[in-house]
């Protein structure tokens, strides 16, 4: 009889931690999706970090491909122009 | 003559128990394991060291003061304790008798303030706690080493590769159903008659399956103390075993084609987002389970340490210096557990054998959670990850890894796996936390 109960608080305890476990996790995926977004939105960071580190890539390469220095600082102008451009504005926001 | 004989009483020799050589040769065991096998080396050898040490006889370095003096000291101590204490001790046995009487009374007859005068008069006499009761008590007790180690774990995670795909949570969630499925085949063990565990001690060894050392012995310090040191060998010798044991699992769960999927690059996380993170996790914790606060919290605050990137020195002590030294004192203090009188019993068996099992079922659910997202969702998901939702960080993603490269050789699942990996370190945490909270 004893046995019993304790079988039935295991299967109890089981059902309740998995259930719970599933339902945190959905919130803190949830959670963590609404909260990149948010992020993504008020501060597009990394788009532009992985744009600049592109360029700078391109840029290397141009360098190997010595068309030497007039193009490659005028790219690099460019590029952080467009970087200070996009800072700023999205300071001023 | 009579110098002699006392020496010779003293020495370990005369004074060994056969359960203590047993324990003995458990802890030279757990040594070679470590050393020759390099089973989790960092922990089983302060494990098996601090093992051998308790076990010495007449050393008493895993007893407190009053059991100290229980077991060696005069006549004339014992009968002040025994005044103490409260009962009268028969001047017509011998002194092991007399012994054995106080030891009963001392830990189930007397009231607590009666225990703490005995203890007194041994402290007065000359008796100290030993050094690894001591260390048990200042670490797991308390619950302080479990939690600082948490803490070194949390300032070593790279949450990126979780940020990117969030729902990799859902791999570490599915892993966590090998503690619970362990719970209740302890229970139902127990009601067919074959062991004896109660529910905390059911679900202290459920914990195994989380496969994270430190969350199985906070849970089993609090939960069923008196396993602990089967259960944080069991934890840890497993974990060392995860490269055997879930590279079957995963081959019989997933075909050739599932094995080659190739998973879409994950997308950069910018730094902000891996600093709020863990002031996310933290908040959720708070609001919903308070009881996993302890665990997650401090998780949370080394991970923050890591990522804000203005404490790089407190991040670097965590995750290094600090980590190192509580591993010693945290494994000898487990060390001090190893006591032939709980550890030599068919429980212990049963607790590794529910172990390995924990691990079998938590790796197939993971697997299986993989395949039905893959199923349902857009982006293809290589079920192989769903294995590393057992945490163990980072050897069950590297065993992902290895198995999906035998598939296909040019198909890399580390990062992908880390996600899942780290979620089973949150899963387990808050599965312990839901445990603690029901059972206490």
């Amino acid at each position: 009889m004893q046995d019993l109960e304790l079988l039935q608080d295991g299967l109890a305890l089981m059902a309740l931690g998995m259930g719970f476990v599933f339902v945190f996790l959905t919130v803190l995926v949830i959670s963590v999706t609404l909260m990149s977004k948010l992020i993504g939105r008020f501060q597009p960071i990394p788009a532009a970090a992985t744009e600049s580190q592109n360029s700078r890539k391109s840029a290397a390469s141009s360098a190997q491909s010595s068309t030497q220095s007039s193009a490659q600082n005028d790219e690099i102008v460019a590029v952080i122009s467009a970087a200070v451009h996009r800072y700023r504005s999205t300071r001023h926001r | 003559m009579d110098k002699l004989v006392t020496l010779w009483e003293g020495s370990g020799l005369y004074n060994l128990e056969l359960g203590q050589a047993a324990m003995i040769v458990v802890g030279l065991v757990l040594l070679y394991l470590a050393i020759y096998k390099k089973f989790e080396p960092l922990l089983l050898v302060p494990i098996g060291f601090g093992g051998i040490l308790a076990n010495i006889p007449e050393a008493g370095l895993a007893i407190s003061a009053l059991d100290q003096a229980i077991e060696v000291a005069k006549p004339a101590v014992l009968q002040q304790m025994a005044a103490v204490l409260g009962t009268t001790l028969d001047p017509l046995t011998n002194t092991e008798a007399w012994r054995e009487l106080l030891k009963a009374v001392a830990h189930d007859g007397a009231a607590p303030d009666q225990v703490r005068a005995a203890r007194d008069v041994a402290m007065n006499v000359g008796y100290s706690d030993g050094m690894l009761y001591s260390f048990y008590n200042v670490a797991i007790a308390s619950g302080i080493a479990p939690l600082i180690i948490f803490m070194g774990v949390g300032a070593m995670t790279d949450f990126g590769p979780l940020l990117a795909n969030p729902r990799t949570l859902f791999l570490g969630a599915a892993a966590q159903f090998g503690i619970f499925a362990t719970l209740f085949g302890a229970v139902a063990l127990t009601s067919l008659g074959v062991m004896d565990f109660s529910l905390n001690q059911a679900a202290a060894i459920g914990i195994i399956g989380g496969a994270d050392g430190p969350t199985s012995i906070y849970v089993s310090s609090m939960l069923a103390p008196e396993l602990l040191g089967a259960i944080a060998v069991a934890a840890y010798a497993y974990m060392a075993l995860v490269p055997l044991i879930q590279p079957p699992i995963m081959r019989l769960l997933t075909t050739e084609k599932e094995r080659q999927i190739k998973m879409t690059q994950l997308r950069p996380v910018s730094k902000l987002e891996k600093v709020v993170f863990p002031l996310v996790l933290l908040i959720l914790v708070a609001l919903f389970l308070p009881d996993a606060a302890p665990l997650l919290g401090m998780f949370c605050f080394g991970n923050l340490m890591r990522e804000c990137g203005v404490v790089e020195r407190l991040s670097d002590t965590a995750q290094n210096a600090l980590i190192n030294i509580v591993t010693i004192v945290l494994g000898l203090a487990v060390g001090s557990k190893l006591m032939a009188e709980s550890f030599l019993s068919f429980e212990t068996l049963g607790i590794l054998g529910l172990g390995i099992v924990a691990f079998g079922i938590g790796t197939a659910a993971g697997v299986l959670m993989a395949k039905l997202m893959n199923l349902m969702s857009k982006m293809p998901i290589n079920p192989l990850i769903g294995a590393a939702g057992v945490s163990a960080v980072p050897m069950a993603a590297r065993v992902a890894n290895k198995v999906g490269l035998e598939a296909n050789p040019h198909n890399f699942l580390l990062m992908h796996a880390m996600g899942p990996n780290v979620a089973g370190v949150i899963g387990s945490a808050v599965a312990a936390g839901v445990m603690i909270k029901y059972l206490s």
